[in-house]
């Protein structure tokens, strides 16, 4: 190691509402470092960058052979952010315009015309985010064979351009039919933005989401163009911020799936960091169950207001290309991640039939649980969790903040008297149905989707993740959970871990057979050629860049695909019988049968693109044997129904455990930011990386 | 407290479960069948089913009372409470067997509400015992260019009859059906993914009962339907002890004149009583309505009205009575023709609202668009196979007592999806020409009704038979409390079209027709709307100038 590569750091960033994180890795030492500062909602940028400025030189200061006077050097920045979310569910875009066919402004606000919730008569359809004034019709028509009936007039696109612009939109969206057929009518507007209104955001549905089915190709792009001009901001905002400090590499952004690209192309596709946030949690479970030895995973990371699951299989996170997100459908590359409104500070009441419920209602950071003692009087998960003694009934962020064990009681008595039940049975009742939520949750991305849960290790994390996973499992019947050294800070590491990512596709509607082979050859070809520049453009070197393709089929009479992934090779005839036995054995798993005289075709074809960036490496420490003994800290009494009663458990110390050591349940771990609980009858084991890996025993 | 099943005391055949494994499993119960819809209509082949979702799932125990329904068609679960009914009044029940699967869809003895909704239904078993029915109905875009003067006409009758014994296909059913059927491939696909639903219905509750024991999965279901009973008669109470009534009239296409429907409620405690006496004798047309069919617009009507949290199982049932004159158009005995049910059952549910609004005038919404349809079928010039695209059309909403109704919308029973223009071209011969809001069809009143939409669809190459209608081409959809009607519904042709007879038209190669669907009503005194929500709709071109001016007294210049 050179004294230089002591001073480089790697910086992950992630922008939260209340706190960012910040996560260092040292290339020369494999050092990791963690610095958190408040977040600056009004201008998030300024927080990021006295983030890593104050994180950088905290860590860099630490360094032991540090006389030399070099400054420490920043080579790699990813950052997550909520600001594409935050400005889509606040509505807070800009004024938007939409160019579209002839007949179909309105489809906007027709959408599927279904109503979103069946029976309650004060629901209402997502706010359309353009006035139906500002949605402008040309005449203009292309067929389902890509046969134009009516040539697009310039002059009339010119004048609907105009009249945009004198009404004071600052972004354009353009979305006409079949343009993922046939684009040149989409491009003849974008031309003409370009030069009668140069400075609006402009956005064409063939570039954003170039798949069939007209209203999610147009939300897709109106959601695109909404956004466009607020990340731009925000990212001109920052980037000069962490030019200031020295940053002088090209910052990097997490997408919905998972991986990174440039602030450019952020700039052109803010639709696609929607869940830029939960993703990089993702990555970083991911990459801890790798190290741990697991690659089929169900990721758990339990917050404050909402938990987020998803499903890895076999190293590959499960991705869809197509979901709603915040009442929008959004056709763009996702991991398929399922968020419920259940954390630690949600709200348990009873309602009009006698039952106990848990959320959707939070009582979030501020007032906070009963116990915290700011103000709320209505018990939460973490009260229940105070009084069972899951969690330290004195104290909590290791002794940072004080804990009124007697209110949360007092509170969820309130709720005991009147189920006829013990305030410690109606405790453990508000867990049991959180965890019920949850399990709810997880069954959609696995089971629904013919994943077995049973073949899964489940990740926990988030601060109340390791708290109710012990639950969680038994009721899923997972065998195995792993819980991360600092589960409070796995997204910010996550983007430590990150690879450059673009996700292309192209709608044909084919047959499978000889004749699909040319136009999927041509098809390809368009898709590797885009990739190609892609990966010029973020300077990707050639034996960093991979490429999976991957076909979307159907049985001609369906309407849903399933993606089929698409093995390296020449295309030819010998690739169609493989095709189908591929479609075939995953329609099985997801329906239970097959329709073999049924013919097969082909909607969609994809190509992901990777970029390999090199990665933080944790480290890895040896051995110590199983007697945990030392990081012994105390005891408590928690309560288990399955005892019937108070248990006495030993409590460690997270930061005392070492590699080898055995927790034989009933035990917990307490650290700063959360609480592991291993049940009766499970065990855990310390593994090399200071994970928790604990063993579920079957019920 | 819980206390795994295992560990407690034998006691009597109904054990008592705790109200916290109740919710536990009573999630585990919606759970199922939400999966069970989303297997049928991923794998489904009828665009009626994969793309408008007009299609249902539910669990039912062995005397057929509702334990969950997925929130797909309200109007279904009138097919499926039917069902159980007519199947073990046929087969006894310790001659059913696991891996039986019954079909049916008559209306008057397969427990149908119309011939296209085909209900398959299979026993659970567990350990030997017959516990429970995974069930569910899919709207088959089917017999269409039918009569409609009485049931013969509309379609295939099926009674419910075994398609699978004991995990066997009978094959000499599954023929019968399909040589009655125009689209037969689709129909046996369609099969196959309800089949694929059921199955997995019955995997799942299967795993509910080794987790929780059959007994206590029982129990815990029993006591759901308790729970449901009781936050609906929670509901109930909350609404002032009385009788109220309502009248309206109803008109459409596919019958003559219009029809003079009533409603009379009564609300007495905790329980209502319907009264449908002095409705009108069934007709000579495809409107009537069956027994199950009202009660499960009732159903709908009041889980709206009272609490929309209510979990859809029996118990919902229990607090509400219900009496209907036989034979009338509100409960038709065979053989009535009964393929329009939905628009009397619409009407109904706007009327039920109307009459309890002065007594909860703040849940009440005004009378929403009465349903809109349209059929294609012909030969597709480009496959020479004969070809069905049905399509409902959604329209406006009922405004409410503190905001607009919404546009745009499927009403009340009804809630199918569309078919993407881009999906439905490139399948059938056809060209989607305008898919629009309608200016000026959203009832007025400090809150506005929601906007009607007009779907015009051209036929390419080919002569097409088209059947359609409008429900409320002159009996529009009402507002409440001084707010004003809402758009008609209408039908339009272009100009070589020979004008429809009827709900029936036949369009030539390149011409088209629209259906226009009816608007919302409004809610209160239209003298009293916000103006800058007047001129809001005014700018955004969905009022007109005179519409502005005259009826909201908005100054113009």
């Amino acid at each position: 190691m050179t004294i230089d590569e002591a001073m480089r750091w790697r910086v992950g960033v992630d922008s939260g509402g209340t706190f960012t994180d910040v996560c260092l890795f040292n290339e020369g030492t494999g050092a990791i470092r963690v610095w958190k500062v408040s977040s600056t909602p009004d201008d998030p940028s300024q927080a990021i960058a006295k983030g890593i400025e104050d994180g950088v030189k905290r860590a860099a200061g630490e360094g032991a052979g540090n006389e030399t006077d070099a400054p420490p050097q920043v080579t790699y920045i990813g950052h997550g952010t909520t600001v594409a979310t935050n400005a889509l569910i606040q509505h807070q875009g800009v004024q938007t315009g939409l160019i579209t066919t002839e007949g179909f402004r309105d489809l906007l606000e027709i959408g599927r015309q279904r109503r979103t919730s069946l029976y309650d008569l004060q629901a209402d359809k997502p706010e359309p985010l353009v006035r139906r004034d500002m949605r402008i019709e040309v005449r203009e028509r292309i067929h389902f064979d890509g046969r134009v009936e009516k040539a697009i007039d310039e002059a009339e696109v010119r004048s609907a351009v105009r009249r945009l612009k004198e009404a004071g939109v600052e972004s354009v969206a353009i979305c006409f039919l079949y343009s993922y057929l046939d684009s040149t009518h989409e491009e003849l507007v974008k031309r003409i933005v370009a030069e009668e209104f140069p400075s609006a955001f402009v956005s064409a549905s063939h570039e954003v989401a170039p798949e069939f089915r007209e209203y999610e190709r147009l939300s897709t792009v109106i959601v695109n163009a909404y956004l466009g001009p607020v990340m731009s901001s925000y990212l001109e905002r920052l980037r000069p911020r962490l030019a200031d400090i020295g940053a002088i590499v090209p910052p990097h952004l997490t997408q919905s799936n998972g991986g990174v690209i440039s602030f450019e192309a952020a700039q052109e596709t803010p639709v696609r960091t929607l869940l830029s946030g939960p993703s990089t949690g993702v990555v970083g479970a991911l990459h801890i169950g790798r190290l741990a030895g697991f690659e089929n995973l169900i990721t758990f990371d339990m917050g404050g207001t909402s938990s987020d699951v998803s499903l890895i299989d076999d190293g590959q996170p499960k991705q869809v290309s197509q979901a709603t997100v915040h009442g929008y459908p959004i056709k763009a590359p996702m991991l398929d991640i399922n968020t419920v409104g259940a954390g630690g500070g949600s709200i348990a009441y009873i309602d009009s039939g006698g039952l106990l419920k848990v959320g959707p209602e939070s009582a979030g950071a501020v007032p906070g649980p009963v116990c915290y003692g700011l103000g709320n009087n209505e018990p939460t998960v973490t009260d229940a969790n105070v009084v069972l003694q899951t969690l330290n009934p004195t104290q909590l962020l290791g002794g940072r903040m004080k804990i009124f064990q007697e209110d949360a009681k007092g509170a969820i008595e309130g709720l005991a008297d009147r189920l006829g039940l013990d305030v410690l049975a109606t405790a453990q009742g508000i867990v049991s149905v959180v965890t019920a939520n949850m399990v709810k949750a997880i069954r959609v991305i696995s089971v629904q989707h013919g994943h077995d849960p049973r073949d899964y290790t489940l990740v926990a994390f988030g601060g109340a993740g390791p708290v109710h996973a012990a639950r969680l499992a038994r009721e899923l019947e997972v065998p195995r959970i792993i819980v991360p050294k600092n589960p409070g800070i796995l997204s910010a590491l996550g983007l430590l871990l990150t690879d450059l990512r673009t996700n292309t596709s192209m709608t044909r509607l084919l047959a499978l057979d000889e004749s699909a082979l040319e136009p999927m050859a041509k098809a390809f070809a368009t898709l590797h050629s885009q990739s190609a520049d892609w990966f010029e453009r973020h300077a990707i070197a050639p034996e960093a860049r991979l490429l999976a393709r991957a076909i979307d089929m159907r049985y001609a009479g369906q309407s849903y695909e399933l993606s089929v992934p698409l093995p390296p090779g020449t295309i030819d005839a010998t690739m169609l019988p493989m095709l189908r036995q591929a479609f075939e054995s995953l329609h099985r798993q997801t329906y239970g049968y097959t329709a073999a005289e049924e013919p097969v075709q082909i909607t969609t074809f994809r190509l992901e693109a990777s970029g390999i960036v090199p990665k933080a490496a944790l480290p890895v420490y040896p051995d110590e044997g199983a007697d945990a003994g030392a990081a012994v800290i105390g005891r408590r009494d928690v309560y288990f129904p399955e005892a019937n009663g108070f248990v006495t458990c030993p409590v460690y110390d997270r930061e005392q455990l070492r590699p080898g050591n055995r927790l034989i349940g009933p035990a917990l771990s307490d650290q700063m930011d959360s609480t592991v609980l291993v049940l009766p009858e499970q065990t855990a084991i310390v593994d090399s990386h200071l994970n928790i890996i604990i063993e579920v025993s079957p019920t | 407290m819980t206390v795994p099943p295992d560990q407690q005391a034998p006691g009597p055949a109904r054990p008592t479960v705790d109200p916290i494994t109740v919710e536990v499993i009573g999630n585990a119960m919606l759970t199922i069948v939400e999966e069970m819809g989303e297997t049928l209509i991923r794998a489904a082949y009828s665009t009626s089913i994969k793309e408008r979702r007009d299609c249902s799932t539910a669990l039912f125990d062995i005397k057929g009372r509702t334990l969950a329904q997925a929130e797909h068609i309200p109007m279904h679960l009138g097919s499926l409470i039917g069902i159980v009914d007519h199947v073990l009044k046929r087969h006894p029940l310790d001659d059913i067997r696991a891996g039986d699967a019954f079909v049916g869809n008559d209306a008057y003895t397969g427990g149908g509400t119309h011939l296209n909704d085909i209900v398959i239904i299979e026993p659970i078993f567990y350990e030997g015992r017959f516990i429970a029915w995974a069930t569910n109905v899919a709207h088959h875009a089917d017999f269409v260019d039918r009569g409609h003067a009485h049931i013969f006409q509309e379609g295939l009758r099926i009674p419910p009859v075994r398609l699978y014994r004991e995990g066997v296909l009978q094959e000499d059913v599954m023929e019968m059906i399909l040589l009655n059927c125009q689209v037969p491939s689709d129909r046996l696909n369609d099969f196959r993914a309800q089949m694929a639903a059921n199955r997995m219905g019955i995997q799942r509750f299967e795993k509910v009962c080794a987790k929780y024991g059959m007994d206590h999965t029982l129990a815990a279901c029993e006591a759901l339907l308790d729970y449901a009973e009781r936050r609906t008669r929670a509901g109930i109470a909350l609404i002032p002890d009385g009788s109220y009534q309502f009248e309206d009239g109803l008109d459409s296409d596919t019958f003559e004149g219009t029809l003079e429907l009533k409603v009379a409620i009564e609300v007495r405690g905790d329980e209502l009583f319907f009264d449908f006496a002095g409705n009108p004798p069934q007709v000579r047309s495809s409107i009537n309505v069956v027994w199950t069919a009202l009660l499960s617009l009732i159903y709908y009507a009041v889980k709206a009205l009272v609490d929309p949290g209510i979990p859809p199982n029996a118990g919902l049932y229990r607090p509400i009575h219900v009496s209907a004159p036989e034979g009338s158009v509100v409960n038709a005995i065979a053989p009535a023709a009964v393929f329009s049910r939905t628009q009397v059952c619409q009407r109904l549910a706007d009327m039920i609202f109307a009459a309890l609004a002065p007594a909860i005038p703040d849940r009440v919404v005004s009378h929403s668009t009465g349903g809109a349809l349209v059929n294609f079928s012909g030969i597709n010039p480009r496959t020479g196979k004969f070809y069905v695209y049905n399509e409902t059309v959604g329209g406006g909403l009922g405004a409410r007592a503190t905001k607009d109704g919404m546009d745009a919308t499927m009403a009340h029973c009804m809630n199918g999806a569309n078919q993407p223009i881009e999906s439905l071209e490139s399948q059938h011969p056809l060209v989607v020409e305008r898919y629009e809001l309608v200016e000026d069809s959203c009832g007025t009143g400090k809150y506005r009704g929601g906007m009607a939409v007009r779907r015009r669809i051209r036929a390419v190459d080919h002569e097409a038979r088209v059947f359609m209608w409008g429900a409320c081409n002159q009996t529009p959809p009402l507002g409440l409390f001084g707010g004003r009607s809402g758009g008609i519904s209408r039908l339009e042709w272009s100009a070589g079209v020979t004008p429809p007879v009827g709900p029936n038209c036949i369009v030539p190669a390149g011409e088209s027709v629209a259906v226009v669907s009816a608007g919302g009503g409004g809610y209160g005194d239209p003298g009293t709307r916000e103006r800058t929500l007047v001129q809001r709709d005014l700018t955004e071109e969905r009022i007109s100038q005179s519409t502005a001016r005259d009826i909201y007294g908005l100054p113009t210049d």
